[in-house]
């Protein structure tokens, strides 16, 4: 395993600034208590010894973290009480990630965080802090190679073929659509009220007054605030998305996939194609009216949906996704058709978007809370279109290379999946689906990677499903004989 | 039919165990009811006493009741199976699961004994995946029973013994 070589390092000097940068971050409160508490003689010399101690601390810190590569390992060693080392075999290696928040950019660092199949890893403690944007990049090749031989890696890399690359005006149109930066003013709203508290006199209270002095009150005037408003919420929303996902592209080398994006804070993630065994397409009511999607890989061993790690198109033209899907995965089919559930499906979809919202009405009602039962009513009426279009969604196929799956309608999702990568199977049904003849088939796919399900199909189409997906495995099962086919 | 029944059941004294599971478990909500409802009606707060005993004492009746009937219902609902290619467990009689673990997946073959299953001289077996969620258990088995399924999973799943 010596092939590999040894590499072994420190964080990069400046990382003391980084990790200076987090310690303020979390002791600003003493420090501001001390300043002001403090006899003014004191306060000097005071912050001047906090200071002191901290700058000990930070660079104790940095002096004690030391990472290496060797025998195939990454072995990372740290702490200044309590020391601890951690070793990680690079063929548990799933994925790195560099990113570089602001300091970073400016200091020309990159922090690297290494993803690994180790149960119960915190990620914090397989992330380096901060090391030159170069090293951060050889590291990434190091430990990515890993069983492999490096040698590949110091070679000039092989053409990157550009799978995707998101102009501004779809990544503006994604966060025009995508409903979650609806609440970007809220939260400014929120912020600014939090400091209102802390600003000297009554200075909030005051700006407010005046404000609501000069607000307009006759109707033209009132909906030019809300018009403004609306246009703001657009620009944010449009902004925020624009920003996070700033010149995102999608490169293909053959053998990785990586993901580059960000103004701000710009991230790279590289994920080993090979794990990448199916792909998920998502989007809402609001992105199907302008034919967008976003696209997320199915991958073992690399952090869910939420970490963002496995996005490979934020948001993208529904042809540029079919495209995309092609180039990808050449046996997934996009048109592929679908089967539909049996009707008795349909029922069950809107009883469970109507019967919550009914019944909390009649309590409410009960209670004599007029308004919020004539709003939960209104909720359950929504609920029908929303119940029959759930149905609508829903539907699977497999064409004997790749299971197709549909499901949602707020938060709708289409996935295409290697069957290979399904761990184990189940099929559960409750009372109720049993009652309407359905079930649930449920995939379990590798770690971190979730599951999928086939929401209520008939029982029929269960068997069906699971003796394509695997006849020799369940064959010996199978209801009936040979019913399958 | 989704899938046939698995053709194996579990060892009938697994009965016991979950009867005695039931059992503690109203044992524990009868202790609890008592503990809470003593004070209040020595405290002259009648009322709540008594709304306390009845909801306490009902769940306790509920637990009871199911010591007595779930059990058996669950036993001769619960199967496993394993055939060349996997493991197959089926259970549950309102809420049903069939679960289906090919053995080239597993990654672990576990035996466990609680303090319970001690007393009643059973073992369970759990089989873990790659997959947090994807993995199942067969409870309630005789040990040479639940060695001898050991042994045949681990084989088939190509674990070493000690490893």
């Amino acid at each position: 395993m010596s092939s590999v070589g040894v590499t072994r390092g420190r964080l990069h000097p400046l990382a003391i600034v980084v990790f200076a940068r987090r310690m303020i971050g979390a002791s600003l409160i003493p420090v501001v208590v001390v300043a002001f508490t403090w006899r003014p003689t004191f306060v000097v010399p005071g912050l001047l010894a906090l200071a002191g101690i901290g700058l000990a601390i930070v660079a104790l810190e940095w002096r004690r973290f030391t990472y290496r590569v060797e025998g195939g390992r990454l072995v990372i060693e740290r702490g200044v009480v309590r020391h601890t080392t951690r070793v990680v075999p690079l063929d548990r290696i799933r994925g790195v990630e560099l990113q570089a928040p602001w300091l970073h950019r400016v200091l020309g660092l990159v922090r690297v965080d290494v993803e690994a199949a180790a149960g119960g890893s915190s990620a914090a403690e397989l992330s380096l802090a901060a090391v030159s944007a170069g090293e951060g990049e050889r590291l990434r090749q190091v430990l990515l190679a890993g069983a492999r031989a490096v040698a590949t890696a110091e070679e000039e890399a092989p053409a990157a073929r550009i799978l995707y690359h998101a102009s501004p005006r779809v990544l503006a149109a994604g966060g025009l659509t995508s409903g979650r930066h609806i609440l970007a003013p809220l939260a400014i709203v929120g912020v600014v009220a939090n400091f209102a508290d802390d600003l000297p006199g009554d200075l909030f209270e005051d700006l407010l007054g005046s404000a609501a002095d000069r607000a307009p009150t006759d109707v033209l005037g009132v909906s030019l605030v809300v018009v403004a408003g609306l246009i703001l919420t657009a620009l944010l929303a449009a902004g925020g998305s624009v920003l996070t996902d700033w010149d995102f592209e999608l490169a293909d080398d053959g053998e990785r996939l990586t993901a580059r994006r960000g103004l701000l804070t710009s991230r790279s993630v590289v994920i080993d194609r090979a794990r990448v065994r199916g792909v998920d397409l998502r989007d809402s009511p609001l992105r199907r009216a302008f034919d967008l999607v976003g696209v997320h890989g199915i991958a073992g061993g690399i952090g869910g949906g939420r970490s963002g790690r496995t996005v490979l198109a934020p948001v993208i033209a529904q042809d540029g996704a079919r495209a995309l899907l092609r180039k990808l995965d050449p046996e997934a089919r996009v048109d592929t058709p679908l089967e539909p559930h049996p009707t008795a499906a349909r029922t069950r979809r809107i009883v469970r978007a109507v019967a919550l919202p009914s019944a909390l009405a009649v309590g409410v009602f009960a209670l004599g809370w007029l308004w919020v039962g004539v709003a939960l009513l209104v909720l359950a009426l929504v609920g029908v279109p929303l119940g029959l279009d759930r149905y609508r969604q829903l539907g699977h196929a497999f064409d004997g290379n790749r299971v197709v799956i549909r499901e949602g309608s707020v938060t709708r999702r289409w996935t295409s999946l290697d069957p290979a990568a399904v761990i184990s199977y189940a099929v559960g049904r409750s009372p109720f689906q049993a009652r309407s003849g359905l079930c649930t088939v449920i995939l379990h796919l590798g770690q971190g990677a979730g599951t999928r399900r086939v929401l209520d199909c008939s029982e029929e189409q269960a068997a069906t499903l699971l003796a394509k997906l695997d006849a020799p495995l369940f064959q010996p099962f199978a209801a009936v004989p040979a019913a399958a086919q | 039919m989704i899938l046939r029944d698995p053709s194996r059941q579990l060892d009938p004294r697994v009965q016991r165990l979950w009867a005695l599971e039931w059992a503690l478990a109203a044992l524990v909500c009868g202790i609890v009811t008592t503990s809470i409802a003593m004070p209040l009606a020595l405290a002259d707060n009648g009322w709540a006493a008594v709304v306390v005993a009845l909801v306490g004492g009902g769940i306790t009746l509920g637990l009871l009741v199911l010591a007595v009937v779930q059990p058996r219902l669950a036993y001769c609902r619960f199967g496993y199976e394993i055939t060349e290619l996997g493991l197959y467990v089926a259970r549950g009689r309102l809420w049903r699961r069939w679960q289906v673990v090919p053995h080239a997946r597993v990654q672990t073959v576990d035996t466990k004994r609680g303090p319970l299953e001690r007393l009643v001289g059973l073992v369970s077996v759990e089989v873990t995946t790659a997959s947090a969620s994807g993995g199942t258990d067969v409870p309630g088995l005789d040990p040479v029973v639940a060695d001898g399924l050991v042994e045949e999973l681990a084989r088939r799943a190509g674990i070493e013994e000690g490893a």
